[in-house]
């Protein structure tokens, strides 16, 4: 068994043109070295009934021995706002509305200064039983008072907190926003610290958690899962309902003498920053990612949008697990010398070697062709917001449903077993956080383990038996990413007579749609090997490359659901969601669109009678067209399954398609997508409804350009059965061949 | 907050349904009846207990029992001696531990 973790990496960037830098950062709490050496990815995937695992190694200045070293991950979002005079008032008044996700989940903090190193300063928290808590301490001593009654979970609450620095007395506020049906947690809690407390000098003001140590940019502790909506602070000890109207307004006055901070989450809301309204400008610093374009303590459902209604979205939903920037230093530079091909690359690391226990561990990067530098007819798109959106995946180990979804015991890899315990990676975007919210960002400066070879045979791994198709068949290709379609658009794609996307390609910007949509109008060919493609609308960050966002919302494959109210993308204020919610289905764009799962078998097609098209004939050249299509392959044994695809004229499929084949016997395994449902009602299986399928599709578009579509995950694990010599393969290259060619397809505007 | 139960798959198990075991025991991995299926469903959405799941030791060729631990950070218990070389018979395996846990019978 081979060790895949004892040493894990990233590198950045995640992407680089041939003559950039990449570096690796690298981390092992056992090895203290390694064997490195780049490799060229041409199949990723180590089943042995398939081509098997081939990586080629180019030779790099930076091949052998690495010296290693411990780099520890700490996850936990907060807002940090570096140590200023006017923090340090003798007395004060904090207060907010939260909304805690996980009120039983530890002690937490909401609002600090305070010094964990030294039991010094001041916090506003919950203590382990949800109770909120108010601490004072200071070298003349200390006090704490807790509330009388438990926060409930997910329920609007206002908090305040005050210490009056001339009497020493200390006040604890906690005012249901609801009271009704049982949620009304409220109570006020007044007690008596030491007058004239000295706070701790150099100690940051912390959201979300308090500080471990001093200075301006602390490790951080007791992290609070939930929503905090307009914090303020005060100079002075104020009245609950002073303190009240200064958190209900939005626009508290900067004249007041006594407001120390007053801030407002829904500015800036792409940034890492949070903005203080006082005339202080205590601005602060956010980690981690924490979500943003959140529903507020105020949102009445008025607007659904965030940009609408900003003053709406005040409010910033920590988790104590958010994790977007492991941060650690760089161990390996490696100059991309500028005669490397694009491709799939990484890192490979080995030790231990000839033991019991091998460690083979691999750290991915893409080597791009660069806009304007084609160096081939034909692109393969690297889909790495797909690869985002499913980084380090723990549904199999989460989610109650997954077993029933995969229709079979589940097995795990070593990577699935090491995420199980070390949740610090941070995970993916199908998962939930710690308090069962979604999590909405992914970013790529952490280890991705099921984005490298020996990884769990989806997305990256299913993509490889492509690159290795082409190479075994001789078909020249460049690597093009589609965050790079997403930057420079259709001139990206315009250098290639065909561009190929994968066998997933779920997740897209609408620049990456309107690049793709573009360039198929102008003449471009665009073969779609996938299942499942062009589904979620997503954004990648303005400015932070290798970042994504997604809304889940209420509709779509979801493995969880956007809460009212917050499917606005903070990166871009575009609505998130389903593209075919959005006036762009697949089926638009690429002649078929997601309709069902199948994960009990995958199955051949039936060719149809638009195969027999004279118009087509260069398409089926040596396939008999009386023998199924793909009744072979790597994932479930056919090349339909997994996730399918379907034509589908009333959204968008043109009308010059052919459907030239389907596998709609998908039998009880055949699962519908929820957006396929106008009703409940049963029959909706596979074995009863011929609209659980998948298609294969051609059409042409305009100037010469076209689509063919295999509307299947499984397709390109059938590829390579045989020896390469199968009808799957053989339907492939005709397609290709043919699409490389540039004469136009006649016949079709009868 | 869209939360899936696991003890919402309550079809009710049916000790005496023997036929159903030796529909499994013939094809663990499908495809299987109206009534296997509705069993097997039971089984997997409440996953029986703690999750049994498999880890795999050499893909496509080995795979090793194990048992998810109900909490996230906490270790997988692995079972060394419980070694298999087909994902037919770790269903088969499986299938058995839970049913004797849904039935308290034992099969061979």
């Amino acid at each position: 068994m081979r060790d895949t973790t004892a040493v894990l990496g990233y590198a950045w960037p995640l992407v680089v043109s041939p003559g950039e830098t990449v570096s690796f950062h690298l981390s092992s709490p056992t090895l203290d070295a390694a064997h490195a050496r780049i490799v060229r990815v041409r199949c990723a995937d180590p089943d042995p009934d398939g081509p098997g695992l081939k990586l080629a190694e180019p030779g790099s200045a930076i091949d052998g021995r690495v010296a290693l070293r411990d780099q520890p991950i700490h996850p936990g979002s907060a807002a940090i706002i570096a140590d200023r005079p006017a923090l340090n008032a003798a007395s004060l008044t904090a207060g907010c509305f939260i909304y805690p996700t996980a009120p039983l989940a530890g002690a937490q903090t909401v609002m600090s200064r305070w010094r964990a190193d030294l039991g010094q300063g001041w916090r506003l928290g919950l203590d382990q039983a949800g109770h909120l808590v108010f601490e004072v301490a200071g070298a003349a001593g200390a006090a704490t008072i807790i509330s009388t009654r438990p926060l409930l979970e997910r329920e609007w609450v206002f908090v305040g907190a005050s210490y009056d620095a001339a009497s020493g007395a200390i006040t604890l506020i906690q005012r249901s926003l609801d009271t009704l049906g049982g949620r009304d947690s409220s109570s006020v809690t007044t007690g008596q610290a030491p007058a004239g407390l000295a706070w701790p000098a150099d100690t940051a003001l912390v959201f979300a958690a308090h500080a471990l140590e001093g200075g301006a940019d602390p490790l951080t502790g007791g992290h609070f899962d939930g929503k905090i909506d307009r914090p303020r602070l005060f100079r002075e000890p104020l009245s609950e309902e002073t303190l009240r109207r200064a958190c209900e307004t939005l626009a508290p006055s900067p004249a007041d003498p006594a407001l120390v901070g007053a801030w407002d989450f829904s500015l800036e809301m792409a940034s890492d920053r949070v903005r203080d309204l006082s005339t202080n400008r205590l601005d602060g610093q956010l980690r981690h990612m924490p979500m943003r374009a959140i529903a507020g303590a105020n949102w009445d459902g008025s607007v659904v949008q965030w940009t609408e209604r900003p003053e709406l979205y005040g409010a910033i939903h920590f988790h104590s697990d958010d994790m977007a920037d492991c941060g650690w230093q760089p161990d390996l530079t490696l100059d991309v010398p500028s005669d490397w091909h694009s491709g799939f690359y990484a890192l490979k690391l080995t030790a231990r070697e000839g033991s019991d226990d091998p460690v083979e561990s691999y750290v991915s990067f893409f080597v791009r062709a660069p806009l304007g530098q084609a160096k081939a007819k034909l692109a393969l798109v690297a889909t790495t917001a797909t690869f985002l959106a499913y980084a380090n995946s723990a549904l199999r180990l989460d989610q109650v449903h997954a077993e029933a979804m995969l229709e079979g015991v589940i097995a795990l890899s070593r990577d699935d077993v090491y995420i199980q315990e070390h949740r610090e990676l941070g995970l993916s975007t199908y998962d939930t956080h710690s308090d069962g919210s979604g999590w909405c960002y992914s970013t790529a400066k952490r280890p991705i383990l099921n984005m490298r070879p020996l990884g769990n045979t989806f997305n990256y791994v299913n993509d490889t038996h492509i690159i290795d198709w082409l190479e075994e068949l001789g078909f020249d290709h460049d690597v093009i990413t589609d965050c790079d379609i997403d930057r420079h658009g259709a001139q990206l794609l315009e250098a290639y007579d065909c561009v190929i996307t994968p066998s997933h390609p779920e997740y897209y910007s609408r620049n990456m749609i309107d690049a793709f949509d573009a360039y198929q109008r102008g003449g471009g060919r665009h073969i779609y090997l996938g299942g499942n493609g062009f589904y979620w609308r997503i954004a990648w960050h303005p400015t932070e490359p290798f970042q994504m966002e997604i809304r889940r919302g209420m509709s779509g494959l979801r493995t969880w659901e956007g809460e009212p109210g917050e499917n606005g993308l903070s990166f871009t204020g575009e609505p998130s969601g389903l593209w075919r919610t959005h006036g762009r289905p697949p089926q638009r764009l690429v002649g078929v669109g997601f309709d069902a799962q199948v994960f009990t078998r995958s199955y051949p097609y039936e060719w149809l009678e638009a195969a027999r098209d004279p118009r087509v004939s260069w398409l089926v050249e040596g396939v008999d067209l009386a023998k199924p299509l793909g009744d072979f392959g790597l994932r479930g044994g056919g090349a339909a399954g997994l996730e399918v695809d379907r034509v589908e004229p009333t959204l968008g499929s043109p009308p010059h398609l052919l459907r030239l084949a389907t596998a709609d016997r998908l039998d009880y395994g055949g699962v519908p997508t929820l957006e396929e449902l106008r009703t409940l009602h049963r029959g909706t299986m596979g074995d009863q409804n011929a609209l659980v399928r998948a298609d294969i599709a051609f059409f042409p578009t305009a100037a010469g350009g076209a689509v063919f579509a295999t509307g299947s995950i499984a397709w390109c694990c059938a590829l390579t059965c045989n020896g390469y010599d199968n009808s799957v393969s053989r339907v492939t290259a005709n397609v290709l061949r043919r699409f490389l060619d540039p004469a136009p397809f006649e016949g079709f505007d009868d | 907050m869209l939360v899936n139960y696991p003890e919402a798959a309550h079809w009710q198990v049916d000790p005496s349904r023997q036929d159903l075991v030796d529909e499994m025991r013939a094809r663990p991995r499908g495809p299987h009846s109206h009534d296997l299926q509705r069993l097997l469903h039971r089984m997997r959405w409440t996953g029986v207990g703690k999750r049994h799941v498999l880890i795999t030791l050499e893909p496509g060729r080995r795979w090793m029992l194990a048992r998810l631990p109900g909490q996230r950070g906490a270790p997988v218990e692995t079972f060394p001696n419980r070694v298999f070389t087909s994902l037919v018979e770790a269903e088969w395996a499986v299938f058995v531990m839970r049913w004797e846990a849904l039935t308290g019978q034992k099969l061979d």
